[in-house]
């Protein structure tokens, strides 16, 4: 197998913005090229982009062959959109990993995008409904709030997390992401200053416990990512990022399918495993983190199956602050999908490319010191795991 | 031009609720045993494997040879939450969302009626509660709800 690099990224501006699925595409593909400006679109073999919701929020089936398009990619090896929900984006890299490693292709583009910000607000929790067992479990109306609140409490009820440690996740999210310029809340953030943990605290219940600032935020956003071979990596930039490693699992569907102890995630540790024995690397090798705060209950939850922390210790561990800059592993540096929103099929392309400037040292004042191997996670339930290791590979 | 709701086969894309009748599903048969007052699942007669949420093709042999079979109307409560926002349309606030553990070892993701918010707990024991949910054009519906035992 060929080894394989970031070479290009890109992210657009992320909130409620005015303009529609194609335009967010067309501004974060841009980005990519503008700042990179040996790599054209008219180099691109490959294009993969990743969306969950485009049916329903941009009325747009079958989007991407428009909006290669829309950025000038002629795709002539291969094209498809990928859906895995709130895991779009990383099955997306993954999948442009498999077809470069596997000598087909040099060069494929994954662009991920999101319209949520729509007038029928409702829709996009009808959406969240239907993405889960709509047939047995999403009729009743639960979501994944409500699901992951379920997940919450029994973490609490086994382990004795608190909700004020569920709430010191949100903190440190929202900290990190007033360093993060295309974050969903950095205009409050240079109005109002950094959030503060009595306002997490005070924000309102959406599924007990559940509060607001437990949860990340819908929003409008897009994020591209350009992926080469290793020989063409090194033509290109003498900064590639290698994907060195990555694992997927999807033990279940439906919650109710799922094994019985819901403050465990088995998916997860076997993901975790698949990537960290590819990459040759240890929990302790890992210098950052993108991984899936969909809500803060689910970062404490990762930080213990990744094995940065005891089982049961996850709160803690946020809480002791081993989780931020100068910690033990500094978790979710742009904001996380708390505090930069979450765009689905973004997401994890937004994530690669976070991983890709810090591990060139061009994170500006997110810069993790010395970072040389990171990873990133999506999740998409309560048993499908998404896990991408990379590194830099400057010696 | 009229609403796209009043397009008597539009409010197909807008149904959360599950196809219950017999020339929407297969499953026709769990539903009319729902209607009876009987929760159901299916098992298999091949391989003798019970399983929730009932299917057509028995998941781990793929035999079409399923039964129903009565499962028990009691359960206790696993976990619990109250919703009160990011509600789809259709729904009020609160709904109390629960997993429950069937007196037989099944589990199953169901919300807890009749029930005042505030008096569920984890290990509460809940009992069936069948009601009916809005209609499709097919006919009548039902759901299996569960409410706190007094």
């Amino acid at each position: 197998m060929k080894r394989v690099a970031i070479v290009a990224g890109g992210v657009n501006k992320w909130g409620k913005r005015a303009a529609t699925f194609r335009q967010l595409v067309q501004e974060a593909g841009k980005v990519c090229f503008d700042s990179y400006s040996n790599i054209s679109n008219k180099d691109i073999q490959g294009f993969i982009l990743a969306t969950a919701y485009s049916e329903r929020t941009a009325i747009q089936i079958h989007p991407a062959s428009f909006m290669a398009q829309v950025l000038g990619v002629h795709p002539t090896k291969l094209y498809m959109r990928v859906e895995n929900q709130c895991a779009s984006g990383t099955t997306a890299l993954r999948t442009a990993w498999w077809a470069i490693a596997s000598g087909y292709v040099d060069m494929v583009m994954c662009v991920g995008a999101e319209k949520l910000l729509i007038p029928s607000h409702d829709e996009i929790f009808f959406n969240a409904s239907s993405a889960t067992d709509k047939e047995w479990e999403g009729c009743f109306g639960m979501n994944p709030p409500s699901l992951f609140a379920m997940v919450a409490q029994a973490h609490m009820r086994k382990y004795g997390t608190t909700e004020e440690q569920l709430g010191k996740v949100a903190l440190k999210n929202h900290a990190h992401a007033t360093k993060t310029p295309y974050a969903h809340h950095y205009e409050r953030y240079q109005k109002h200053g950094k959030v503060s943990l009595e306002t997490i605290m005070c924000s309102k219940v959406v599924s007990s416990p559940l509060k607001l600032f437990d949860c990340c935020t819908n929003t409008d956003g897009a994020a591209a990512i350009i992926l080469a071979s290793e020989e063409k990596a090194k033509e290109l930039t003498d900064k590639p990022v290698y994907l060195v490693g990555t694992g997927q699992v999807c033990l279940n569907g439906s919650w109710a399918a799922a094994h019985k102890d819901w403050s465990e995630w088995p998916a997860l540790k076997l993901a975790a495993k698949q990537a960290y024995e590819m990459a040759g690397v240890k929990p302790e090798d890992i210098d950052l983190a993108e991984i899936h705060d969909c809500f803060s209950i689910s970062e404490i939850i990762e930080t213990e199956e990744f094995g940065w922390c005891k089982k049961g210790e996850g709160g803690k561990f946020v809480e002791n602050g081993l989780s931020d800059y100068g910690g033990q592993i500094v978790i979710n540096p742009r904001g996380g999908l708390i505090a930069c929103g979450h765009p689905f099929g973004a997401t994890g392309i937004a994530q690669a490319y976070e991983i890709f400037l810090q591990l060139r040292g061009e994170a500006g004042e997110r810069q993790v010191k010395d970072a040389k191997t990171a990873l990133n996670h999506n999740l998409s339930g309560l048993g499908e795991h998404h896990v991408i290791i990379y590194k830099s590979g400057v010696d | 031009m009229s609403e796209a709701g009043d397009h008597k086969d539009y409010s197909y894309v807008m149904d959360i609720f599950p196809q219950q009748n017999k020339d929407e599903t297969k499953l026709w048969g769990f539903f009319e045993n729902l209607k009876q007052g009987k929760l159901t699942t299916t098992k298999c007669k091949a391989c003798g494997y019970m399983f929730w949420p009932p299917e057509a093709i028995c998941p781990e042999c793929l035999s079409e040879e399923i039964e129903y079979v009565e499962i028990p109307k009691k359960g206790k409560v696993y976990a619990f939450s109250v919703q009160v926002g990011a509600l789809p349309p259709q729904f009020k606030a609160p709904l109390i969302h629960a997993v429950i553990d069937l007196d037989n070892g099944l589990r199953l993701l169901s919300s807890i009626v009749e029930t005042d918010p505030k008096d569920i707990h984890v290990g509460d024991e809940v009992a069936l509660k069948i009601l009916s949910i809005p209609p499709d054009s097919h006919g009548d519906r039902v759901l299996f709800f569960f409410r706190k035992e007094a």
